[in-house]
């Protein structure tokens, strides 16, 4: 047996493990090591992450958001907790926007939403008005809140069809509180309630998907309503 | 057939041992990249050092499983295997040299040690296969790498000893006679292949940067759920802390995620709340398109199951592949396929008015709580588990934010 049999071979293979060992444990600390530092800086460019939200569609103008958060705003649905709703004077306080400006606001939401028949100088809610209610109530999507604009006709006096208004939104709201068995609706409905000073509709209303398909509907009878909707806004 | 003192057994070890080398050193190279919690893509290919790619799904699989590495509590992300086999093929191709250049002059108890210990990685690597097979229903190109490398070795290193009793035979009477070694060989070779097996392990660990002090800055839960939200309850056998889940039935990252939590044991020790999270635009306002199609229609048979729905979310994630497919195709062929499992009435639920609202306020849940749009999302008590402390680095995690719930 030659040296080169005794010495050199196992010579050359014990220096090659070692070599390799060693070129090898430097990579894997270099790379860790490299990974620490990434750690211990952060990101120039961290790519951005959707993050989940309510929806926000088209409509959803700024003119249209800022109404609807100065009447959110000041008709107790965020924040304080001690009042419920909206009556005329403060629509047109808060909202700052004439009548036309108002029910126009509400035009992308025809099809989204649905006008409450009543009866005249009546606020309960009929077989019609509940299958509307249920089912716009439970199409929601991605909606945060939801809206009802209870008026009344002409008929009467203000204080009366103001006193009306307001007691037909609450009728919606009571049967929403039943139909929803929500703890926390009332973070989520918005009432206004307008007598006849403010924003009545016009006759080209009686369009809209209403709770009595087929009846009669003039300028009185669609202001015996109550408009109800979604709004798929972030405020 | 080569001769007894052939040197070809050993060119074959030798070779074999540089692949396995070259991806065991993939292997860890991804492993060690992730250690900034960041993401990235894998080398996931049967071409030795070919570049990474972002389709490397059964890969990340394999790296985020229980069996990609050791002491998971002790080190974020543990000590992957892949530096054994790197200390391992490393031995290898030294002995592998030393008998290539001796040839025939080499002892027979240096060929024989070599036969004895070389055919180790192939008893690991059909070990491994078969947890891949029957553990994680998919085999990555990198491992399979391994075990062919590991393969060639076995056989490189047989056929060496298989020499030894050729040289006995008529045959090759006139072969030089191989000188017998001394015991010292194995006895000396042996603690050295240990030591050179663990030597990258300890420098990885020595190494590794302290992740603790990012575990809990991922957020808090903004609002915590109330009846009125519709979580479902799935508590396990003895839950000892509360957990929030959001997840999506067909998102394999979820699957895996709740497989790697049932594998763990963690599942059992938790007080599970499940909000669904379905990638699904049918019923997912937060997306433009579906990632998931047919993501709602499971959800919402899990939410039909009641009681039943943590039996029907894990049907749903050992389906998963035939599911999606099945919502790819269409809403009837996954009707179909729900009903066959479980039945009519439940396809009935899944319809009903209810149902659709309890997985709208579900998502409403997610949306006041302004969780990522992706799945899963995990929160241990109030406190958001970071994504990447979901997979790899989950054990340590669990370890240091809950160590009750880590058996």
């Amino acid at each position: 047996m030659t040296a080169m049999d005794r010495v050199v071979a196992p010579a050359v293979g014990a220096l090659a493990t070692a070599l390799t060992l060693g070129a090898l444990s430097l990579s894997v600390s270099a790379s860790v090591k490299s990974a620490g530092q990434r750690l211990s800086t952060p990101e120039a460019e961290k790519a951005k992450v959707a993050v989940a939200d309510h929806a926000e569609v088209p409509y959803c103008t700024p003119r249209f958001k800022q109404v609807l958060e100065r009447v959110l705003h000041s008709c107790g649905l965020s924040g304080s907790e001690d009042r419920r709703g909206c009556k005329p004077a403060d629509v047109k306080t808060f909202a700052s926007i004439d009548d036309d400006d108002f029910n126009e606001l509400f035009t992308p939401l025809k099809e989204r939403g649905g006008v409450v028949l009543f009866d005249m100088a009546k606020d309960e809610l009929d077989e019609g008005a509940k299958k509307l209610l249920i089912d716009r109530w439970t199409d929601r999507k991605g909606a945060r809140y939801f809206f009802v604009v209870a008026r009344a006709s002409k008929t009467g006096s203000a204080d009366k069809n103001r006193a009306l208004s307001h007691r037909r939104a609450n009728s919606i709201m009571y049967f929403l509180k039943e139909l929803s068995k929500d703890s926390e609706i009332e973070k989520k409905v918005g009432l206004l309630w307008l007598g006849n000073e403010f924003a009545q509709l016009s006759k080209e209303y009686c369009t809209w998907p209403s709770s009595r398909t087929g009846k009669k509907c003039d300028d009185e009878s669609i202001n015996r309503s109550a408009f109800v909707s979604w709004v798929d806004c972030r405020l | 057939m080569f001769g007894p003192n052939s040197r070809i057994p050993a060119a074959i070890s030798l070779v074999a041992s540089g692949l396995g080398l070259t991806f065991a050193a993939n292997s860890t190279l991804d492993y060690s990249t992730h250690l900034d919690r960041r993401l990235h893509d894998l080398h996931c290919s049967f071409v030795p050092g070919a570049g990474p790619t972002d389709a490397a799904e059964a890969c990340r699989t394999a790296m985020y499983s229980p069996y990609a590495a050791l002491f998971r509590d002790k080190y974020w992300g543990g000590i992957p295997i892949s530096l054994f086999a790197l200390g391992a093929f490393t031995f290898f191709a030294g002995f592998a040299l030393y008998l290539l250049l001796s040839g025939g002059r080499a002892p027979r108890r240096a060929v024989g040690f070599f036969a004895f210990v070389g055919v180790t990685p192939l008893v690991v690597s059909a070990a491994m296969a078969i947890i891949s097979a029957t553990q994680l229903g998919s085999f990555c190109k990198t491992c399979v790498g391994i075990y062919i490398a590991s393969f060639l070795l076995a056989l490189g290193a047989i056929l060496g000893a298989l020499g030894l009793r050729r040289s006995a035979s008529a045959a090759f009477s006139d072969a030089p006679e191989r000188a017998q070694g001394s015991w010292l060989v194995p006895v000396a070779f042996l603690p050295a292949l240990g030591a050179v097996c663990l030597v990258p392990a300890a420098v990885y660990a020595s190494s590794m940067p302290d992740h603790r002090p990012y575990l809990d800055k991922c957020g808090t839960l903004k609002k915590e759920a109330v009846a009125g939200d519709s979580l479902l309850k799935m508590p396990g056998n003895k839950p000892v802390k509360p957990a929030l889940f959001f997840e999506d039935p067909l998102c394999p990252t979820c699957r895996a995620f709740h497989q790697r939590l049932g594998a763990e044991g963690v599942l059992e020790r938790l007080d599970v709340q499940l909000a669904l999270f379905p990638l699904d635009n049918e019923c997912n306002w937060m997306l433009s398109s579906a990632m998931h199609p047919g993501a709602c229609i499971v959800s919402k048979a899990v939410i039909c199951g009641n009681e039943r729905a943590r039996q029907v979310l894990e049907w749903a994630y050992d389906e998963q592949d035939s599911l999606t497919r099945a919502g790819k195709a269409g809403a009837p062929t996954l009707r179909a396929l729900i009903e066959k499992r479980w039945g009519a009435e439940l396809t009935r639920c899944i319809d009903s008015n209810d149902t659709k609202q309890t997985l709208n306020k579900q998502l409403h849940f997610a949306a006041d709580n302004g969780i990522a749009v992706s799945t899963p999302q995990v929160f241990l008590g109030k406190q958001r588990i970071c994504d990447e402390d979901t997979d790899m680095g989950l054990r340590f995690t669990l370890k240091h934010l809950a160590p009750e719930v880590v058996p």
